[in-house]
């Protein structure tokens, strides 16, 4: 008996459970067995195997039912109540059914015969409401009993059949609106239904039920008006954290909703990021200016100025805000760390290499390529000292020593245009370093002035626009050397990336049209231009380049190594838009040339980055599936097509956990079966999906692909290895790298990328960061995505690009670079040191309770350095944060109620 | 999986064969790294390394809800798209196979294709048979170890490639080719051989629905050690931590070894079991290291319940003691007690101890966070009694006039298993009487002489 018994716990317990849908197709099976083997056991079994007190109860039903079989009315009401009150009562374990529910069971199909039979009124309703709690445990999972009758009762007293009852109603409401959708029915009964419940379930920390089932109806938006002080952070944080795996439009809807909520709540801060995160330009306005607060509105300043979203106040307003929203305190801030860090001293190349750590038997051997390596060197000592304004190589006393004459050609060119890493954002002080060198004779130092000019503006921005004024005029962006030309363009792009500037289309658009250039000039300039208007689907670009595409004169151009920067550029304005990208699909589509299809897929992946769309890596995955094996020129193409998929599969997986751990997976996969187009794309993405965050699983990935075989492979892990340890200083990536540079010390091309892996690992001594994803990793930055995407796209030719004479590329990393700290002010943006405890962050997404959102912490005062993954809160209550999530600069406030 | 895709050769003709033909000639002039980069020789660490890259991530939280959903379908979905490219590329590989080998060798049957099962008769092959069992002294790099066998003398030979060079650690049991003497595999499972005996693989037939009464019991002892394996979430979503452990007491004969049984019966979950007094070991470190094991292997295959019966073997209370046998036993219940609520997580395992002199036992063994509940199991009352009787005669065949009420009713205090006795006692009656059926008669002699053994087990009185 005892065993019969325990049979239906394991059935009941899936039933509750929500959306549980294989426990669901097997439930009704086994039910019915139950049923059966009760029934076998009715017979066989005599019914003294129950105890006294079973006994009573299943005779005590027994009766009640029979007097509602029977025909006498005014029984009816009396017995249901005693029915009722027994199910109520009944205390049972949580491993077992309750024991009226049991002994109910065989009648239940009488009873529903009999409820057919009864006349409406009040009594008809009161046996709906029991049968409805019946119908929870007894009937097949497709017939929906439960619901049935509840809508036949519609009492208000919901709650008091419990949690089970009311999570096992949500589930079927949710079922019933579905097969009701599908057949073009009315829903409003239904839905008035779930909205009862809505409130039971925020009561009683449920929320993540409260919110599924308005998520199953496809009414989110309701939730808003059940909330209070209380619930209202949960249910936001439930929504938010779902909304990466949800498809478009519901994700749209959640973030639209939570931010309705955070307005109501007065949380500006936390409603601006999701304003951001919908790249919503009057919804970040709105959030800005619906508050008087001074300094709740410099907070969202800073908020948007991280995004490097070009908004602007009106004149009489408070000037600090304008300051706070061009980011021109930024150096200020940064130095204050570097202070406190007590890493103002600069450092050398040699003090990155540490040579002498290296294996001592390659020692004299190396500089073969003596221009060369100083060259590495003068990208590493910028990376290294970027935005300290100080460095032992290049700001010299005097010019004749300065390193820029130790490098040849287009060495120069970059070794100048280092300067500008390294008075990065300090633009009035670092236009005054770069002057002597605009005005020299060689073209190369000119070129490279130009580029650090606009590299010291990329992340500020100032009133005078003197990027522009210096770039724009017609003298460097006409110049009869290529190279200034291209300088100028370039350092447009990057000091005004992401900022949406009309000036800049009349002055960069006709580069691109006039089809007299050579293709790296147009190339360059549609990136330029793409990265201006990264993400905005800007139509006179797109247009102009897709005409450009389609004009006679340029198709002999097209086999030309710079076209995929202009591809590059296209892709770049549809950053962020899912479907709006489409429409250039189509476009691109009739173009009937090799460069037509990459181009696409550039777009695409573009588009959709960041979103974790499966259905878009399947599409990738696809492309991947041939194998190109003739070595023609058609198939140039399709090989770029398929390194382009590799690199989009991270592009697009980003942002979303699960999929970025399980992307790793799918590209050890490409690694085995692909081609050489595809196995050296794969240590990009992999750098891609988790750059400056020095997982072991990755980089031990990366150490092996290092060695690998193909030299193509191998240099692009080793840069990949730099990315992933960008601004990290991560000891065992340096250690790594070091036995690299003694491996491959008679490869001048490893080599070179050694090194410049090396000055990314220690990029700012330390203080940097180019993950794009920032604010609590909710936040994609699309114009750091663009500018990593770029300096990708360009090493998946390496050999023609970064370790040809095109170099400079790399400063395209420039844009992703921001300070990984966080820096407290006062009300006056005065710095204000406080403790903080920083930690691994938690995700702590629907425990119970007020769990610690952060674990392993140490208390340290601000400034602090934040790593990937951490999160930083205040040690007490002397000061309110004013901003929601402590990273970058925060604002902080006397607590009116702190004494101490 | 990674070292074979590195190492694997260089892709087949790629796009830019001249860039790759440069690079493989420089290729052998290159000097060997100064340091293997692999890890080998080193303790294995947990969720490390490149293995770690293919573990499926952890879902949270943890309660039921459409979060979780969505993230398990993500997974699933990922998993999908692995095994549809796989699939592909596995199919495209043998198309190739199959367009290549044609040409050579005529009607190259599909069975020569599978590669799989080739390369498996070459390890094969390789490996040779018989094999020697060895010991791993020492790692000198990639491909060289130092090994012992059994036969005692020591060995410096090369470890064949084919070897999973993560598993081999200092120490770790080896296979040795019969004539070079070469390691050939590794021998994973290092627990010892005692602790697998333990493991149950037979479910004993005793279910719940053999116990009578006792119901207060079984619900607890499912509250605390099978519900936390089956359904998590439920602790989650209250916001609390399941029990570790329980441990059931009470007088002999009530039923406890009876009740585990049951949940052996009945669970899925790996079920081990050991008596308290087979902790206790000839040699010196012997018991301690035995507890490690079992716990080890318990983690190993959780979720998992062990169950120790007569913890009063190795449990009870600490005294000053100068006897070297009494001293090991007492550390045999420290080790015991770490591994109850020490400074590693056990994870999904769950603890079941069984004695009957519950006030002897360590007063450290016992607090809560280790055994967080403690039943009780007492000699049955009436109705319990009576299930406990129909329970014993439900296979006997009694005569008409038995009736069981009248010793039921008698205020003996009887255990569940002092009925059992007198149910069998009277069952041997009849037979010693060639009967088929066992009358009221035989029910009271067998009685008496149950009551009259019992009590002759404790001389009442006479001392007094």
């Amino acid at each position: 008996m005892a065993k019969e018994d325990e049979k239906p716990t394991p059935v009941d317990k899936g039933k509750g459970k929500a959306s549980d849908t294989v426990d669901g197709a097997s439930a009704p099976e086994k039910d019915k067995d139950g049923k059966i083997i009760k029934d076998g056991q009715k017979g066989g079994l005599p019914a003294e195997e129950l105890s006294e007190e079973d006994q009573q109860l299943k005779s005590e039903l027994d009766m009640l039912v029979e007097r509602i079989l029977e025909s006498d009315t005014s029984l009816y009401k009396p017995a249901l109540e005693a029915i009722k009150s027994f199910i109520k009562t009944s205390t049972s374990s949580m491993t077992a059914v309750p024991k009226p529910l049991k002994f109910l069971r065989p009648h239940y199909e009488k009873l529903e015969k009999a409820y057919e039979s009864w006349p409406a009124g009040d009594n008809k309703t009161s046996f709906a409401d029991m049968l409805s709690v019946l119908g929870m445990t007894y009937s097949d999972e497709d017939r929906l009993d439960c619901l049935k009758y509840r809508l036949q009762a519609p009492s208000t007293d919901l709650d008091s059949w419990g949690h089970e009852y009311m999570r096992h109603l949500a589930l079927e409401i949710g079922r019933e609106f579905q097969s009701r959708l599908n057949d073009d029915k009315a829903t409003d009964d239904v839905t008035d239904l779930a909205l009862t419940l809505v409130p039971f379930f925020l009561k009683h920390n449920a929320e993540a039920d409260a919110v599924d089932i308005l998520s199953e109806l496809e009414m989110i938006e309701q939730i808003e008006q059940h909330l209070d002080e209380n619930i209202y952070s949960r249910v936001c944080l439930y929504m938010i954290s779902t909304v990466s795996l949800l498809t478009y439009p519901d994700n749209d809807r959640f973030l639209r909703t939570a931010y309705k909520i955070y307005r109501r709540y007065k949380q500006y801060t936390q409603a601006i990021v999701l304003a951001i995160r919908l790249n919503d330009q009057e919804l970040i306005e709105e959030a800005f200016n619906s508050t008087d607060d001074k300094s709740i509105r410099r907070q969202m300043a800073f908020l948007i100025a991280r995004q490097r979203i070009g908004l602007d106040v009106s004149e009489d307003e408070d000037p600090e805000l304008q300051e706070c929203l061009n980011n021109t305190r930024l150096p200020d801030h940064f130095k204050a760390l570097a202070k406190e860090l007590n890493i103002l001293d600069p450092k050398t190349p040699d003090d990155i290499y540490k040579t002498h750590l290296e294996s001592s038997r390659t020692a004299g051997l190396t500089n073969t390529d003596s221009a060369r390596h100083n060259l590495a060197s003068a990208f590493v000592n910028a990376f290294v000292n970027a935005g300290f304004g100080n460095d032992k190589l290049m700001l010299t006393e005097d010019n004749k020593h300065s390193w820029v004459w130790k490098t040849k050609d287009e060495g120069m060119m970059s070794t100048a245009a280092s300067l500008g890493m390294l008075m990065q954002w300090d633009v009035e002080m670092g236009l005054d370093k770069i002057d002597p060198y605009t005005d020299h004779n060689d073209d190369y130092i000119k070129a490279g002035a130009f580029l650090a000019t606009g590299i010291i503006n990329s992340g500020v921005r100032m009133d005078a626009d003197p990027a522009l004024a210096l770039l724009g005029e017609d003298t460097n962006l006409a110049n009869k050397n290529i190279n200034v030309r291209v300088a100028s363009i370039m350092g447009l792009g990057l000091a005004y990336a992401g900022s949406n500037k009309e000036e800049l289309l009349e002055r960069l658009l006709p580069i691109v049209t006039d089809t007299n250039l050579d293709m790296q000039l147009s190339a360059m300039a549609a990136l330029s231009l793409g990265l201006i208007f990264v993400g905005s689907a800007q139509s006179d670009v797109s247009e102009a380049i897709i005409q450009t595409f389609l004009d006679e004169d340029r198709t002999k151009q097209l086999k030309d190594k710079w076209t995929r920067f202009m591809a590059l550029g296209l892709a770049l304005l549809y950053f962020g838009q899912q479907e709006e990208v489409d429409v250039i699909l189509e476009t691109l589509k009739a173009i009937d040339h090799p460069m037509s299809k990459p181009t696409s897929v550039l777009a695409e992946v573009c588009a959709w980055a960041g979103t974790g769309a499966v259905l878009k890596l399947q599409q990738l995955l696809h492309i991947c599936n041939d194998h190109i094996e003739e070595d023609s020129d058609e198939k140039k193409g399709d090989e770029l097509l398929q390194s382009y998929a590799v690199i989009g599969l991270s592009l697009v997986a980003m942002g979303e956990d699960v999929g970025q751990e399980m992307v790793l997976r799918t590209f050890g996969h490409l690694m085995h079966y692909g081609e050489a187009n595809i196995r050296k794309a794969v240590p990009l993405a992999m750098g891609l999906i988790s750059p400056s965050n020095p997982q072991m699983k990755v980089y031990d990935t990366l150490s092996r692909y290092s060695h690998d075989n193909d030299n193509d492979v191998a240099i692009n892990a080793i840069f990949a290895m730099g990315l992933v340890g960008a601004g990290t200083n991560n000891a065992r990536l340096a250690q790594l790298l070091r036995q690299l540079a003694s491996y491959y010390h008679r490869d001048p091309n490893a080599l070179f990328m050694v090194r410049i892996a090396q000055g990314l690992l220690h990029m700012g001594k330390g203080t940097l960061s180019v993950n794009p994803f920032h604010t609590d990793r909710q936040v994609l930055s699309r114009v750091a995505a663009a500018g990593l995407l770029t300096v990708l796209v360009s090493l998946i030719d390496a050999k023609s690009f970064i370790l040809g004479d095109s170099h400079y590329l790399l400063y395209f990393v420039v844009t992703a670079m921001a300070p990984r700290f966080l820096i407290t002010l006062d009300e006056d943006l005065k710095p204000l040191t406080v403790n903080v405890r920083v930690g691994q962050a938690v995700d702590i997404v629907g425990q119970a309770g007020r769990p610690k959102t952060i674990t392993g912490w140490q208390t340290q005062s601000t400034p602090v350095l934040l790593a990937y993954g951490e999160r930083a809160e205040l040690e007490d209550e002397q000061y309110l944060s004013l901003s929601s999530n402590l990273e970058g600069v925060v604002i902080l406030r006397k607590n009116p109620e702190w004494e101490t | 999986m990674g070292a074979n895709q590195s190492t694997g050769g260089g892709p087949p003709g790629g796009g830019d064969g001249k860039d790759k033909k440069d690079a493989k000639k420089d290729k052998p002039k290159y000097e060997p790294p100064p340091q293997p980069t692999t890890r080998i020789g080193r303790k294995k660490r947990k969720q490390a390394g490149p293995n770690a890259a293919a573990k499926l991530p952890t879902v949270y939280p943890t309660a039921r809800c459409k979060l979780r959903y969505l993230r398990m379908q993500r997974i699933h979905d990922h998993l999908l798209l692995e095994e549809e490219y796989v699939e592909n590329q596995e199919r495209l590989r043998k198309a190739k196979a199959v367009l290549t080998a044609t040409p050579a060798t005529a009607g190259g049957d599909s069975d020569a294709l599978d590669r799989n099962a080739d390369e498996r008769s070459r390890v094969d092959d390789m490996r040779g048979s018989p094999m020697g069992v060895g010991n791993l002294e020492e790692l000198i790099d990639d491909d060289h170890a130092i090994v012992s066998s059994a036969t005692g003398p020591e060995y410096y030979v090369s470890i064949m490639s084919f070897v999973d060079k993560d598993l081999l650690e200092p120490g770790a049991s080896i296979l040795l080719h019969h004539k070079t003497v070469s390691v050939v595999g590794v021998l994973t499972d290092d627990a010892d051989p005692l602790v697998s005996v333990m493991k149950l693989d037979k479910a004993p037939t005793e279910s719940y629905a053999d116990i009578g009464g006792l119901e207060q019991q079984i619900q607890e002892v499912r509250e605390a050690v099978e519900l936390p394996l089956l359904h998590p979430e439920l602790y989650e979503e209250m916001g609390i931590k399941p029990p570790k452990g329980v441990i059931l007491y009470g007088a002999p004969g009530t039923g406890k070894t009876l009740l585990a049984k049951a949940v052996a019966n009945q669970t899925s979950a790996t079920f081990l079991r050991i008596v308290g007094s087979e902790l206790i070991q000839k040699y010196l470190g012997d018991g301690p290291r035995l507890v490690r094991q079992l716990f080890q292997v318990a983690a190993e295959h959780a979720p998992a319940i062990v169950f120790i019966d007569e913890i009063d073997a190795i449990g009870t209370k600490r005294y000053e003691s100068t006897s070297g046998g009494e001293r090991e036993i007492q550390r045999t219940m420290l080790e015991l007690l770490n591994q109850l609520d020490g400074f590693d997580d056990r994870g999904d395992v769950k603890v079941i101890m069984a004695t009957n002199k519950i006030e002897t036992l360590d007063p450290a063994l016992i607090r809560p966070g280790r055994i967080d509940r403690k039943i009780l199991f007492e000699n049955p009352d009436q109705s319990t009694k009576k299930k406990i009787f129909t329970l014993h005669t439900s296979k006997m065949s009694l005569n008409v006039d038995v009736d069981l009420d009248e010793f039921i009713n008698q205020k003996d205090d009887l255990s569940g298993a002092d009925i059992k006795a007198i149910c069998s006692e009277a069952g041997l009656m009849a037979l010693r009487e060639r009967r088929m059926r066992v009358n009221m008669e035989d029910f009271r002699s067998a009685r008496e002489r149950v009551l009259k053994t019992k009590t002759e087990g404790e001389p009442e009185g006479l001392y007094l």
